[in-house]
This record gives C-alpha cells, sequence and structure tokens, in this order.
C-alpha cells in the first residue's frame, strides 16, 4: 500500500533500518489513559498515555505483568470500554463501539453456556444471510480447524478449559474479523495443542490478511508469532518498550538471534 | 444384592414411595385397631369409601377442573406478567427504578392480605380468585426475573456485542436465556404458591373448585372422608404439576446449567 502524506506517520526509532513496518497506521492508539473508580473515592490510574500505531496486516503483541493493563487495553480497542482520555482510531475511524470489524477472544472464555459449542461458533453468523445448513457447515469447519469436531453437540460445561478456549478462539473466527483482539488465546493449553494452533494462527493471518493484537504472557509465544512486541510496565500500565521482530518465519525457537532477543526481553520485563 | 435391589435403593424416588406407603399403612392399621377415632380420623380406604358414597366421580372432576382452569390462567398470566416486568426492569435502567420500589412494596404482603379487597373490586366472582392467584405467580417471577437480569456474566453481554448484536436482539439472544434458569427457579416457586393461594381462596369465597368442596362438607355437616380425599387431591395435584415443571425445566436449561 502506498503511504499516504496525511495519514504517514513519523516512523518510530524501533523501525529505522532494515523492516520498515509501518507507514499507514490502521489502529491508532493516541495518548489514551484509563482510570477506574477507586474504593473509598478518587481514582486509579490503570492505563497512561498509550500511544501506538498498528499497521494493517500486523502482528503485535502485549505482554506485561499481571495486571498491568493489557486486557484493559485490549477492552478499548475493542470498544468494549470507554478511554477516560485518548482515542482509538480504526482506518481514521474513531472507535466508538464494538462492531467496527474487531474480533474478541476473551480471557475468560465468555462461551454462552446455552449453546453447543458449534451454535456457539455460529452464534454470530444469524445476521450474516446464510442458510441454517450453511451455518452448521462453516460451524464445524471452524471447529475442525482447531480440533474439536467430535465435541460439536457438546455445552461449555462440558468441555474442558483448553477445550472452551479453542471453541471461542473458533467463535472469533467464524466473523472473519479484519482485527483480531486475542487475550492469552492459549493460556489454558498444552504445549502440542499450543503449538499447533499457534502455526494456524499464523497461516490464518498470513492468507486471510488480518491484524492481529495478541496478550501472552509467554515471551516465546510472543517471538513465534509477532512483528512486534510491545511490552507494558504497571502501574500506571504504560509502553516500556517495543521489540522489533526482524526474524523470517517460520521461525526457530533454537536461532540464536531469537535466543538473543528472548534474553533482551527477558531481562527488560524482569528490570 | 441383585442389580434391581441396588437400583431401587439408590433411586430416591423408590426411597419416597417406601416412605409413603409406609405412612399410609401405619395409618391404616391404627385406624382399623381403633387406636385413633375412625369418625374423626377414618382410616384410608374408609375415607374413600365415606367419599364414594357422598360424591360422584363427575363432582370431584367438575370441581378439580374448576381449579385447573383458575390456576391455569392466574399462574399463566401473573408468571408472563412477572416475567416481562422482571425482564424489563432489569434492563432498561430508568424503567427499573421506577419500578423496583413499587414491587418491593409489594412485595412483602402475602397474597392472602389482598382477598378483602379483590372482593371488593371484583366481587365475589371469578375475577376476585384470579387476581389471587395472579398475585400468587406474579411475585416470585418477577423478583427472579429481575435478579436473573442483574447477575448475568457481563462477559456474555460484551461476547454478544462484539458478535454485532445491541439492544433488543442482544436482550433476547444473550440476556434472556442467561437470566433463564433464575426465571425458571422463580416459576416453579410462583406454581406452588399460585397453588396453594388458590386453595385458600376457594376455602373464602367460592361455589365450585377442589377447596370449596372440602369447606362446604365441613359447613354442611357432611363426611370427614370427602375432606380427606379432597385434601390428599389438592396434594397429589401439586405432586404432579410440581414434577411436571420441573422436568420440564430439566429438559429446557438442565444439559447446559447442570440442574
Ligand atoms: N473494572 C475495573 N475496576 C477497577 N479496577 C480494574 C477494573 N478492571 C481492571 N482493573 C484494574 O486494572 C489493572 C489492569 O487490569 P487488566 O485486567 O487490564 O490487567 P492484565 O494486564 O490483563 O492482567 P492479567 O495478565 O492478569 O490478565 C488491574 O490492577 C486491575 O485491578
Ligand atoms: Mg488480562
Amino acid at each position: 500500500m502506498a503511504p499516504r502524506a496525511h495519514l504517514a506517520l513519523r516512523r518510530p526509532e524501533w523501525s529505522r533500518g532494515e523492516h520498515p513496518v509501518v507507514n499507514v497506521p490502521f489502529i491508532e492508539i493516541s495518548s489514551v489513559r484509563k482510570s477506574f473508580p477507586a474504593r473509598g473515592g478518587g481514582a486509579v490510574s490503570v492505563l497512561s498515555g498509550i500511544d501506538l500505531a498498528i499497521a494493517e496486516n500486523e502482528f503485535v503483541s502485549l505482554v506485561g505483568r499481571s495486571g498491568c493493563g493489557k486486557t484493559t487495553l485490549l477492552n478499548i480497542i475493542a470498544g468494549l470500554e470507554a478511554a477516560s482520555g485518548g482515542s482509538v482510531a480504526i482506518a481514521g475511524r474513531p472507535v466508538t463501539g464494538p462492531g467496527q470489524g474487531q474480533g474478541v477472544v476473551f480471557q475468560q472464555h465468555a462461551l454462552f453456556p446455552w449453546l453447543a459449542a458449534v451454535d456457539n461458533v455460529g452464534f454470530g453468523f444469524r445476521n450474516a444471510g446464510l442458510s441454517k445448513r450453511q451455518r452448521r457447515a462453516r460451524s464445524m469447519e471452524l471447529l475442525r480447524l482447531v480440533g474439536l469436531q467430535a465435541a460439536a453437540t457438546k455445552y461449555p460445561r462440558e468441555l474442558s478449559g483448553g477445550m472452551q478456549q479453542r471453541v471461542s478462539i473458533a467463535r472469533a473466527l467464524a466473523l472473519d474479523p479484519q482485527i483480531l483482539l486475542m487475550d492469552e488465546p492459549f493460556g489454558a493449553l498444552d504445549e502440542l495443542t499450543r503449538i499447533e494452533l499457534q502455526q494456524e494462527l499464523l497461516r490464518i493471518w498470513q492468507a486471510r490478511r488480518k491484524t492481529v493484537v495478541f496478550v501472552t504472557h509467554s515471551i516465546n509465544e510472543a517471538l513465534i508469532l509477532s512483528d512486534r512486541i510491545v511490552l507494558l510496565a504497571a502501574n500506571p500500565g504504560r509502553i516500556k518498550r517495543i521489540f522489533e521482530v526482524g526474524m523470517e518465519r517460520p521461525r526457530s525457537r533454537t536461532a540464536p538471534s531469537f535466543n538473543a532477543l528472548y534474553e533482551d526481553i527477558w531481562n527488560e520485563l524482569s528490570s | 444384592m441383585n442389580a434391581l435391589a441396588r437400583r431401587l435403593r439408590d433411586s430416591d424416588l423408590a426411597v419416597g414411595a417406601v416412605g409413603a406407603f409406609g405412612l399410609v399403612a401405619i395409618w391404616e392399621i391404627a385406624a382399623r385397631t381403633g387406636l385413633v377415632d375412625p369418625q374423626l380420623f377414618p382410616s384410608p380406604l374408609l375415607a374413600i369409601e365415606m367419599a364414594a358414597a357422598r360424591l360422584t366421580a363427575e363432582t370431584v372432576g367438575e370441581n378439580l377442573a374448576w381449579s385447573l382452569f383458575r390456576v391455569f390462567s392466574g399462574f399463566g398470566l401473573g408468571a408472563s406478567a412477572g416475567a416481562v416486568i422482571g425482564i424489563a426492569a432489569g434492563w432498561y435502567r430508568t424503567f427499573g427504578m421506577i419500578a423496583r420500589p413499587l414491587i418491593e412494596l409489594l412485595r412483602p404482603i402475602p397474597p392472602l392480605a389482598w382477598i378483602p379487597l379483590a372482593i371488593i373490586w371484583f366481587g365475589l366472582g371469578e375475577p376476585s380468585k384470579f387476581f389471587i392467584i395472579f398475585l400468587g405467580a406474579f411475585f416470585p417471577v418477577v423478583t427472579s426475573a429481575y435478579h436473573g437480569m442483574r447477575s448475568i456474566d457481563p462477559m456474555l453481554l460484551r461476547a454478544g456485542q462484539t458478535m454485532g448484536l445491541g439492544g433488543v436482539p442482544l436482550l433476547f439472544r444473550v440476556a434472556v436465556p442467561a437470566a433463564a434458569p433464575d426465571l425458571a427457579t422463580g416459576v416453579r416457586i410462583g406454581w406452588g404458591l399460585s397453588f396453594g393461594v388458590l386453595v385458600a381462596a376457594e376455602l373464602v369465597a367460592a361455589d365450585r373448585g377442589l377447596g370449596y368442596m372440602i369447606i362446604n362438607e365441613r359447613n354442611t355437616g357432611g363426611s370427614v372422608g370427602v375432606i380427606i380425599v379432597g385434601i390428599l387431591l389438592i396434594g397429589l395435584l401439586n405432586l404432579v404439576t410440581d414434577a411436571a415443571i420441573g422436568a420440564a425445566t430439566k429438559r429446557w436449561i438442565g444439559r447446559w446449567h447442570g440442574t
């Protein structure tokens, strides 16, 4: 895409050099603040001065200690929570609510307990003008993608935590959103399933040209998946440092550059 | 122990049946051996005999039909109104702010306390009983529906919103199903209360129905047998209908809710 002058972002420091990824901000987060009312009056500041521009088709991970505001930031991008200050825009349009192309995988799976797995996945199809059979076929296809076709008729309470998590990933993919906001989507999975789904997510991301904002506690996972890794610091939540992952995909977990970057992020995180 | 015996032992229903049967047997024996006065407390078999001598099946059937008609219509409307108002009060903030204090004010009044007013307002005919039964169903249902709506997991509403729902579709496709288990509990409690209120209202002011049948027998100096059979019939009817509601609830939400 040709950079448009009025939208072109002053290229940030990290991207000078070999990997000019960002030139048109697709998701533009400007000076976002968030505070919650504190018990006994006053307010606690949870996010302060978040500035982040995410390009179309970019894969960005958010890492940081528990409680630093990752979910809150994701909710603001999703339009589910209003920022206390600053703004978020998607493709130049200010985010005023959900449904502007954001699909969300929640940290708590938030499946509808009264619907079987396949109907949870197909929930959003209702307004998409598909017949019941087409909806079911598409839902089954997505369940197969996350390895759960055998559990299609099970209800959420009959599924394990990891299975529920996979259903909610399938549900978010169902509407084929432009933007995928994923909050620790692979947190409850065994190592093997996790790696399989990482590969699957990368495949979908590349094939369907999605923009992904991905929250994880695993530096490893962030390194395997992302173009950039945004490290947040807590109290109040702010961007501490942004790492560019310049490696070709598929990435090797044992490559020296992989380990060097791991080391960097680890040091920054724990300092 | 063989499998059948084990299954019987393990089944709640079987235990209950054995208990009930035992109680009836003790009662029968007590009455026959003269331990209790059969004129006041006839044995079950004797009570049925006495009732059969005084009433035709048709009379009993007619009274039963009236009672059922009243409770179904009064409960049906009371529960529907309760569900609609409870759900609306839980969903629409302003409406809830207006409706809730009113409901809380009226809710503690036992439905039977309305009988004198109901008679003044509606006379002795059907509408006054209908009104009392309506109240019996309305308050438990409206309260539980409201409570159910207020305790919906906000994550579910958010999930619905991210899938493009808002307003009325969000209400019907997410909020109402999420509140359904609480609503079902209210419906069941409301049914029991409606039923109790029905019989009480028929005892006080009616010229037909099961409640009327037993109080009339007492007032005209008839037989204790009719009264006992009438009471048992009321109990049995409530038992069967309550079990039916329980089974319907289980079918409706049992698998996903785990009750
Ligand atoms: N609704 C709320 N009211 C008050 N405080 C809140 C609210 N939601 C979040 N917080 C606070 O904001 C901070 C950030 O929460 P958030 O859920 O965004 O953290 P997180 O980075 O996602 O953590 P984790 O990695 O554990 O999921 C926490 O200190 C939390 O207590
Ligand atoms: Mg979180």
